[in-house]
């Protein structure tokens, strides 16, 4: 399925939009995680394992958006953007949204 | 002992109540998202159609629509577990789900005679209620240009 | 292009997963895992207050034990009767820390050791106990829990726990709050445990001072007259062991360790 984050698939015509697909998943860390974080804290540097979680979390999202053009008929999602927000303690949302689109 | 069961009884209340709010609104959600398709929405920003057959647009306004939902103790309960053992946060996902769709919703109900929604875009944010570890409220806004065609006289 | 509209029939945005069971799920798991790292932190409580040299036993004391007002004795001669009695039994009891015994003035018959060696004795009970042994043994009881150091393993138990769970998510967090029950159950088996060792050494205390285990059971059989005799689930959470269970524990103990039973003393109230 294509994706870009630009009005169109580049190289091929928008044939029907079926409207605006979303994908969301919630995603939470286990205390492993945590304690490895906040050890990280006293020596700054990338937080590895919360990159891998949300990571894992925005493709799911994403399987997840896909999953519902699908549905709808689509080929392609066009215009897509991304958003994490933090909405419980110790937890993340991920939310991908776009349009849907057939092109050919 | 007390204290147990008066927790017991707060998370048999956020349950049962909780799950009666959550179908209630799905089913209100689903009713007026029928309604509703006939609403070109996009979140490209050009309206959808070719070029050449589009008619010139008369107006644009930016329209908006948001709405802040609750979670139940039940809820708040389960993230809490959650949190310790990791994984996916089911509680939190029908939440958030519903407060995209109302708010996507409640965007089309205030420019009902738009033509078209364009350049769709959507924020969520906790609103918590000062006590850093429980979140009270999540606030999803949608907000986008809706479009009024010229009507052919 | 052209405008084709259509609802997508299942919604991939959430899992259809009942939300009650992954609950039940979780708390069972969790409850399992903090009984058990209460159970091994316990152990580990255990080894230190076995070593524990006696000063910093005492510095700790005085750092959590009441200040006692020092009233005017409503009973002073009922009082020095018992300072008398418990000074009798501390070499048998295997204590050699000060002990003192402070009467209060109330109803209901119950004793309480204190950190820092106090021991309070409320009225009530001389009206339940009609012999020597049988106040000997409550006073023996109390005795053996200053022997144990179980003031010391008690506060070690509940500060470890609530600790690691405020350390992993934060101390006023629904998590910290959710395993207040558990700790509650936990705490509550292991003070019953250590209630039944202090039975125990009360009787060797009894046994050692008088040579036989008469009226050992007396205070325990008179507060068994009156007290509610339903099973609930509160006796799961007590802090002592049903009456019943402690009499049939001391009986059958009497019986493993051959003591004899004689006649019991009369005790003297005097006034």
């Amino acid at each position: 399925m294509f994706m870009t984050n630009i009005e169109s698939v580049p190289g091929k015509t928008i044939l029907t939009c079926h409207g605006v697909v979303s994908g969301s998943t919630v995603r939470a860390k286990h205390v492993g995680r945590d304690i490895m974080a906040g050890l990280k804290n006293i020596v700054g540097g990338e937080l590895k394992g919360y990159t891998e979680l949300l990571e894992e979390s925005r493709n799911h999202a994403i399987e997840r958006m896909q999953a519902q053009a699908r549905q709808m008929g689509a080929n392609a999602i066009v215009n897509v953007r991304f958003s994490t927000s933090s909405v419980a303690a110790g937890a993340a949302e991920i939310y991908v949204y776009g349009t849907a689109v057939t092109v050919g | 002992m007390e204290n147990l069961l008066l927790w017991v009884f707060l998370v048999a209340l956020g349950f049962f109540f909780g799950r009666l709010a959550e179908s209630r609104h799905y089913r209100s959600i689903v009713r007026r998202e029928k309604e509703w398709l006939h609403l070109p929405t996009t979140t490209s920003k050009h309206p959808i159609g070719d070029a050449g057959d589009m008619p010139p647009i008369a107006r644009s306004r930016l329209a908006h629509g948001s709405v802040v939902v609750s979670i139940d103790y039940f809820k708040r309960m389960l993230a809490a577990l959650r949190s310790l053992v990791g994984g996916a946060v089911q509680s939190h996902e029908t939440l958030l789900d519903r407060a995209r769709r109302e708010a996507i919703l409640r965007l089309k109900e205030s420019c009902p005679d738009a033509d078209q929604i364009i350049n769709l875009r959507l924020e969520t944010s906790s609103i918590s209620n000062g006590s850093e570890s429980s979140i009270g409220s999540v606030e999803v806004i949608a907000y986008g240009t809706a479009l009024y065609f010229e009507r052919k006289q | 292009m052209n405008y084709q509209p259509s609802l997508p029939e299942h919604n991939d945005n959430v899992s259809h997963q009942h939300p009650l069971r992954e609950f039940l799920f979780l708390l069972a798991g969790l409850a399992a895992c903090a009984l058990a790292v209460f159970w091994a932190l316990g152990l580990a409580v255990d080894v230190v207050a076995d070593h524990v040299s006696p000063e910093i036993e005492t510095q700790i004391n005085r750092a959590v034990s009441l200040r006692l007002v020092a009233k005017e004795s409503f009973a002073p001669r009922q009082e020095a009767m018992l300072q008398a009695l418990t000074d009798e039994l501390k070499q048998c009891a295997g204590v050699s820390q000060p002990i003192q015994i402070h009467m209060r003035q109330a109803t209901e018959a119950n004793a309480a050791a204190l950190p820092g060696g106090h021991v309070i004795v409320h009225s009530g009970l001389l009206d339940k106990v009609a012999s020597r042994n049988g106040l000997a043994f409550v006073l023996a009881h109390e005795l053996a829990h200053f022997k144990h150091r179980d003031h010391l393993r008690a506060l070690g138990r509940n500060v470890l726990l609530i600790a690691l769970s405020a350390a992993l998510s934060g101390a006023h967090s629904d998590v910290t709050q959710l395993l207040v029950p558990v700790n509650l159950a936990g705490y509550a088996q292991y003070s019953q445990q250590r209630e039944e060792a202090a039975d125990r050494e009360a009787l060797r205390t009894v046994a050692c001072l008088f040579g036989h285990a008469g009226g050992a059971t007396e205070f325990l059989e008179a507060m068994r007259a009156t007290e509610d005799r339903s099973s609930t689930p509160a006796h799961y959470f007590a802090s002592h062991p049903r009456t019943e269970l402690r009499i049939t524990a001391l009986n059958s103990a009497i019986r493993d360790l051959r003591l004899p039973v004689k006649p019991a003393q009369p005790l003297d109230k005097g006034q």
